[in-house]
């Protein structure tokens, strides 16, 4: 296999090359003016490790892959186009008011509750921008009042002529009759048609998202809207240097709903968080190459924690309606919730508790943790794990920072020391402990909230941080094993690798399976069925049109179901997708039953009062072949060899005792595989600080791998 | 000697009484003793003993932490399994209660309000229940709740109770709340305004068990079920409070078995002794001053009147006092009053939402605070007064607190949050009721109620309909998937009602149309609940204006689904374009005050409102121009608005700003004002009554004394500490009065003899 596949991100730009059996992984920074100069500068350092050129290359890979942030980049930087909009008369405020609680979307909980202070984020369309439109359809898509075809012409030119850019359209229940919406598509191109210098692109909501909810689903066609410019344009790019470099396949882009499809087949709202993303769908491919079981992902960086869900048996955690920078839309993407902990979170004294208080707010990395000796005055995780022992201050991040020991020192105790009335040591360890904490605390609620045990999962830990921090969060968890991937500093563009191409197309119903009031068993199987058809109909020929072959292509069905007037909707994957008999439904509310009870408990199902289908969702997707990581196992533990003598020792502090411990320090290069230490101990590499906690043990295993195991338990 | 028999002899005799009295006590009424503190429960000695035992204050904060987490996790349940439209919007809430009842941990979403008056009936459930032989306390048992005069602002909102042991021995308790809306009152969804009498307010749920070894009794629910207009939320929401809670217990069973039964008791304490100590000190940063602020009702929900909310706050050393003396007697037969918890509840949310959102959200934020009100007053009910429209008088003493506390912050150096104008503060949405387009039997309201209009800023201007007064990240929900369940249509939605927001150097954040009309259902029907359609709800700062009045308008005998399809371009998307131009002939066209009783509507026929601005900030005067220009842009307000409010001057076509000339006009507006004005002593001669005016029906104290209240005429004056009944006449009574005086008048014209009424 031949594969090459790119993260590219707001700093770097990621690169990871198979070949044959060799796995190259390759950074650049990313050029922002230019995705195809960091592109080429990551491969160019990947073409010298072959020794062959990069038109060799890129004429002989099955394909190449983007996922990027560019989009969330785009979105926070505001720097879209000015976007003209129709909606149905009478909902003209619909996007302004962002359902009331649009000000506290993508904020932290004080954020969130600080009423005098709340603030809805600059508006990606300007309200004097949105016209309402005379038309309205009911739920059933029934016609209510027709398209008044005068009124639509009036309302676009208004808009042209206040300078609209783009014209994004969204009318209530387009989603179960879409004829007005394609209707102004037609008077559109009447009126601006496209051999006019400067034709206007035309957003139509329900081709953006397929749900009900005429908020989120404008919002969806907004976001679609503002990035498509931007996206296309640097699309185009990449695509263009990939021909101009003898790369003759279509170009293929990640979707944040974890799969992928050729650029011309691919929204610029599926593109977001497709860096993050891809980052589960790696950690769901290790979890299935190495037998792992359940997996929580986690990646601790500088500013944020991830986390992300991988169950075994392939049960998808996805949000329908993410938060995208501060915007609620509706598309389903691979859920991922991010905690504002990380190595440069901000310590602070709890004057109320008499303790120490942790984040969310971030040094970032401009002035950055105090240590940085660029300014910043706070003290930082990083500075606790500084003054702690575990940072070497000469060959932080490759040498590349240089770490004064001293402005920590001095940040700790001004901030903490003398209302904690203990040593600066001490606060550090404070400090450790309760980011720890945490970070544990999030992965408690979400896994726990879906009805899981931590105790049941193996965390993976990536990220700049993750191998430092990870004993001490899976301390609070209970967790015995936690596996620090190989290839973690591309770890992303490595889950981009292994992604399958698909498409989800879904549709928004009111289908009741069991009436509560009339006591009757849904029977109408070929509605069901008839609507399954059309979805997967649909997904086919989104792959055909790729030029996949039609036997290749698989389905997957999800349902969303709820108990009578619930807001829940548990997706519910159906192995049968017709059908045929009572059996049939009555095997689909068994399997929706199930899924209930283990996410909120047992009992707590309540189908007396009703049981709905609000949502079909087929997936129809291609298998690709993927990258194998078959030898990442920890060898038994009488085949493990013991460590080299430590290149040095330093002085740390643990959590349990203020007292430092001479700790040794590898080098990760002089360890082979195979190889265990016992904690405590220190492993440093040029990305990150393996940091083994009491109580735990080190063993490296192939491909970079490392694995930390709780000593009292069998591993 | 006989002396000190004797009196032996008299206590004894005194015990013996008591004891009868309480052998013998005919029911158990709300308790006044529990009802009227909103204070931390005395310290216990096994709370001393585990304080000095676990005095960690990084355990402590762990404990919290993980409490915190199992609240946010529980709360996260209730929201997305609830059935009752508030449990979607966020009107739930979760919290651990210690041993003694008091709220320690609240989550971090939701309606904060609820769960700071769900102590009130753990508290009678500890009083009563514990020891009484034929109820106790066991592990698995859930008890339900709903009455207000045990807790809670008002009878929609139901709670699920439920003790955690440990070994045997009560550690905690847990609850969850959701506001249900239907509950078998005289009218659908859950706060009858017509309710005359306690008895006319449906579902009366005095803390009782509804749930043995963690299973709902089915007797009981079937009862509750056959007792309310939905039995099917009555089920499936008493299921997922009762899961809510479950998951609680289970996430403090772990601690449990991580720190111990002690650790959590100390952690309980501690957490709410720490909090008041900071409340204290927070408290002693701002001046000591005494500010007095008011309120009116304009109406009960079925007549016209000026029903006050009085405030007087004082802050001396570390004490802060509200004091309420000088509000109006409670209406006896009008469900506008409140039980004093509902008041004291609202004016913590003022704390923990608009001046200290950094606190955690429990029940310590506001214990250290002192409440003044006097009995049987709109904002301290007796039990005998119906409450079920007790948002009336706790939104109107929620905007008087919050006004008179802004005073305090614009001089307090260190600020937690911005200093603001008053939240518009009232519900301005649609009560519903009737069978669906499904056949189902519905009863509750819509998620506008969310939609009320942010103060403005010291610094800027108020956000447009972002929350409810009670809770942060409510939410106003989507039409499409409302549709789906209820068979009417918002025919208009989210548009912004022109001209409605309250002027100031920075506005108001303004609120919407909404037009509804029933469609699929021939026995539906709708009910508004507001004050505010004569007089203004909320009062602007310092110079800024009060938000406006908002009416409901009406168009019958019309039936525009028909128009919309064979007539549309007749259909209008704002009230003022149909009230002004009334597109439907032969329709009847009407404006009422908002306090609509529930009325059936037939298909087609309109019923519109608008939601409220909030109040303005600073002189209008000294808005900037720009800002002016902008809202005219954006359609909110139109250039002759501008004009008369903002005194600006500008091009109608470019809206490009002729600075010079907006300069002069409010140099002239200014002369103006200051030839308008007088000394104050001539002020106070010209304008300040000894008596409120005779011609409007006014009930409370005028001017600063505080010695009699009114009570509806200047001929009825009240002791304000024990004024007794006021009663109503059914308006529909009044009427025929009226009209039977007009017919009698007609036939003596017409020679006809007296009807004679002896029959």
């Amino acid at each position: 296999m031949k594969r090459i596949s790119v993260d590219i991100g707001g700093t770097f730009t990621d690169c990871f090359l198979v070949w044959d059996n060799k796995y190259i992984e390759t950074k650049a920074l990313t050029t922002h003016q230019n995705l195809a100069l960091g592109f080429n500068e990551a491969i160019e350092k990947a073409y010298h490790e072959l020794n062959i050129t990069m038109e060799d290359i890129l004429s002989e890979v099955d394909s190449v892959r983007y996922a990027t942030t560019l989009g969330t980049n785009a979105l926070i930087e505001h720097n879209g186009p000015r976007i003209g909009m129709l909606v149905t008369a009478g909902f003209e405020s619909t996007v302004v008011l962002s359902r009331g609680r649009g000000y506290g979307e993508g904020l932290d909980i004080l954020g969130k509750n600080n009423m005098p202070d709340a603030q809805r984020p600059a508006p990606l369309v300007l309200p004097h921008m949105i016209e309402g439109v005379r038309e309205r359809l009911d739920f059933e898509g029934k016609l209510v009042m027709p398209l008044d075809e005068n009124d639509v012409r009036h309302k676009i030119r208004k808009l042209a002529d206040k300078g609209a850019q783009i014209i994004v359209i969204c009318f209530v229940n387009s989603v179960v009759n879409p004829e007005h919406e394609k209707r102004v598509e037609q008077i559109l191109l009447e009126e601006y048609p496209s051999h006019l210098l400067g034709a206007i692109p035309v957003i139509l909501s329900h081709r953006v998202a397929g749900r009900k909810g005429e908020y989120v689903r404008a919002s969806s066609a907004i976001v679609d809207g503002y990035l498509h410019s931007t996206m296309y344009y640097a699309m185009t790019q990449l695509e263009q240097n990939l021909r101009a470099h003898s790369y003759a396949k279509p170009m293929l882009v990640i979707h944040n709903s974890g799969g992928m499809a050729q650029l011309n087949s691919t929204d610029a709202l599926q593109t977001i968080h497709s860096g993050p993303v891809s980052g589960i769908s790696a950690a769901e491919h290790l979890a299935k190459e190495a037998d792992l079981g359940s997996v929580v992902a986690t990646d601790m960086g500088g500013t944020s924690y991830d986390i992300g869900i991988v169950v075994e048996g392939g049960i998808k955690h996805y949000d329908f309606n993410p938060v995208i920078d501060r915007w609620l839309v509706s598309v389903p993407m691979v859920h991922l919730v991010t905690l504002g902990a990380g190595g440069g979170s901000i310590a602070s004294y709890d004057r109320m508790y008499e303790t120490v208080a942790v984040g969310p707010k971030s040094a970032g990395s401009d002035p950055g943790p105090a240590c940085y000796d660029r300014g910043g005055m706070n003290p930082t995780v990083t500075d606790a794990d500084l003054v702690l022992g575990y940072l070497d201050p000469e060959n932080y991040a490759g040498g590349d920072i240089p770490l004064n020991p001293k402005r920590s020192t001095f940040a700790i105790e001004e901030a903490l020391c003398d209302d904690l009335d203990v040593e600066t040591v001490e606060a550090a360890l404070m400090i450790k402990e309760k980011v720890d904490s945490n970070m544990a605390n999030g992965v408690n609620t979400e896994l726990r909230a879906r009805g899981y045990d931590p105790e049941d999962f193996t965390m993976l830990a990536y990220g700049g941080n993750g191998p430092l921090h990870c004993c001490g969060i899976a301390n609070h968890l209970n967790i015995n094993k936690i596996l620090a991937t190989p290839m973690s500093s591309v770890f992303s563009a490595v889950g981009a690798g292994n992604m399958h191409q698909m498409h989800i197309h879904e549709t928004s119903l009111y289908l009741v399976l069991y009436d509560s009031n009339s006591r009757h068993v849904f029977d109408n199987y070929s509605r069901f069925n008839g609507l399954v058809a059309d979805l997967s109909e649909r997904g086919k020929a989104d792959l055909l049109r790729q030029g996949v072959a039609a036997d290749d292509i698989l389905h997957s069905l999800e349902l969303d179901m709820r108990y009578g007037n619930q807001l829940v909707q548990t997706t519910v994957v159906i192995p049968k997708h017709t059908l045929e008999s009572a059996i049939d439904v009555l095997n689909i509310l068994d399997q929706f039953s199930t899924d209930y009870g283990k996410r909120f408990g047992e009992g707590s199902q309540a189908p007396e009062a009703g049981i709905r289908i609000n949502t079909i969702r087929v997936a129809s997707y291609i298998e690709h072949e993927t990258v194998h990581f078959k030898h990442i196992k920890p060898v038994a533990e009488d085949k493990r060899q013991k460590p080299p003598k430590p290149a040095v020792t330093r002085a740390c502090v643990f959590p349990g005792s203020s007292k430092p411990v001479e700790t040794p320090v590898w080098n990760k290069n002089d360890i082979p595989a195979g190889t265990e230490i016992a904690g405590p101990g220190i492993v440093a590499s040029e990305v990150t600080t393996y940091l083994i906690e009491k109580g735990w043990k080190y063993v490296s295993a192939e491909q970079g791998a490392v694995w930390f195991l709780r000593e009292d338990t069998k591993n | 000697m006989n002396n000190k028999v004797n009196a032996e002899a008299v206590l004894e005799d005194q015990e013996l009484i008591a004891k009868f009295l309480k052998e013998t006590t005919l029911f158990l009424g709300p308790d006044p003793e529990i009802m009227q503190s909103h204070d931390i429960m005395p310290i216990t000695d096994h709370e001393v003993e585990c304080l000095e035992k676990y005095t960690d204050s990084h355990q402590m904060a762990s404990i919290r932490d993980r409490m915190q987490s199992a609240c946010d996790e529980s709360y996260e349940m209730l929201e997305q399994m609830g059935a009752a439209p508030g449990a979607k919007w966020g009107d739930v809430i979760t919290g651990i209660y210690s041993a003694s009842g008091d709220l320690t941990i609240g989550s971090a979403g939701g309606v904060l309000v609820f769960s700071v008056l769900v102590h009130h009936p753990i508290k009678f459930i500890i009083k009563n229940w514990i020891n009484e032989p034929t109820v106790g306390v066991r592990q698995g048992d859930g008890f339900i709740h709903n009455d207000s005069r045990y807790g809670n602002i008002h009878n929609t909102d139901q709670s699920m109770i439920m003790p955690i042991f440990h070994e045997g021995k009560l550690v905690c308790w847990v609850a969850s709340t959701v506001h249900e809306g239907e509950n078998g009152a005289i009218e659908p969804g859950g706060m009858p305004s017509m309710a005359e009498s306690p008895f006319d307010e449906g579902l009366k749920m005095s803390p009782f068990r509804v749930v043995e070894n963690y299973e709902i009794k089915k007797d009981i629910l079937t009862f509750l079920q056959n007792s309310v207009r939905e039995p099917k939320l009555q089920y499936e929401d008493m299921k997922v409070k009762l899961y809510a809670c479950m998951r609680l217990e289970k996430r403090i069973n772990e601690i449990l078995s991580t720190d111990g039964p002690g650790a959590i008791t100390a952690c309980l304490r501690s957490t709410n002794d720490n909090v008041m100590t900071e409340v204290r000190r927070r408290i002693t940063e701002w001046p000591d001053m005494t500010v007095r602020t008011y309120g009116t009702m304009d109406g009960t929900l079925r007549e016209n009147a000026l029903i006050k909310v009085n405030c007087t706050l004082t802050k001396k050393g570390n004490r802060l006092i509200f004091d309420f003396t000088g509000s109006s007697p409670e209406i006896s037969n009008r469900a506008i009053n409140t039980a004093l918890p509902g008041a004291k509840g609202m004016v913590s949310q003022v704390f923990l939402n608009h001046i200290w959102p950094d606190m955690p959200r429990g029940q310590a934020c506001f214990a250290p605070i002192e409440f003044i009100t006097p009995p049987c007053s709109v904002v301290n009910a007796s039990v005998d007064a119906p409450n079920s429209q007790s948002l009336m008088a706790i939104f109107l003493s929620f905007a008087v607190a919050q006004q008179a506390v802004a005073k305090f912050l614009y001089s307090v150096p260190v600020k937690y949050t911005r200093v603001i104008a008053p939240w518009y503060n009232m519900i301005s949405t649609f009560i519903w009721g009737g069978v669906s387009q499904h056949g189902e039997m519905l009863g509750n309201l819509c998620a506008d109620l969310n939609g009320m209009g942010g103060g403005a800023r010291m610094d800027m201007d108020g956000e447009h309909s972002l929350a409810p007064i009670f809770a942060a990240m409510a939410d106003i929900g989507e039409q499409e998937m409302n549709e789906e369940d209820v068979p009417f249509l918002q025919l208009v939605s989210k548009k912004m009602t022109r001209n409605t927001q309250a002027p100031g150097k920075y506005r108001g954040g303004m609120g919407y149309t909404q037009i509804v009309a029933t469609k699929d259902s021939d026995m539906w029907g709708f009910m508004t609940t507001c004050v505010g359609s004569k007089a203004p709800s909320i009062q602007g700062l310092f110079g800024g204006y009060a938000c406006g009045t908002y009416p409901l308008c009406k168009v019958e005998d019309v039936d525009v689904y028909d128009v919309m399809l064979k007539e549309p371009e007749k259909f209008k998307h704002s009230i003022e374009e149909t009230m002004n131009e009334q597109p439907y002939e032969d329709a009847k066209y009407t404006t009422h005050h908002m306090g609509l009783g529930f009325s059936i509507s037939n298909r087609g026929e309109l019923y519109m409102i608008s939601q409220g601005s909030g109040g303005g900030y600073g002189d209008p005067l000294e808005r900037d121009p720009f800002l002016v220009i902008k809202d005219i842009e954006e359609n909110l307000i139109t250039p002759d608005w501008a004009r008369k409010l903002y005194h600006v001057a500008f091009d109608d076509e470019t809206l490009i700003i002729d600075e010079k000339a907006t300069d002069k006009l409010r140099a002239d507006y200014r002369e103006q004002r200051k030839r308008q004005g007088l000394p104050y002593a001539e002020f106070v001669k010209k304008h300040v009554k000894s008596e409120p005016p005779k011609d409007i029906p006014f009930y409370g104290s005028w001017n600063s004394d505080m010695s009699v209240v009114y009570a509806g005429s200047n001929d009825d004056k009240r002791d304000p500490q024990n004024p007794g009944p006021i009663y109503f006449a059914h308006p529909k009574d009044v009427e025929n009065v009226k009209l039977e005086a007009e017919l009698e008048s007609v036939r003596k014209e017409a020679g006809i003899p007296p009807r004679d009424n002896r029959k």
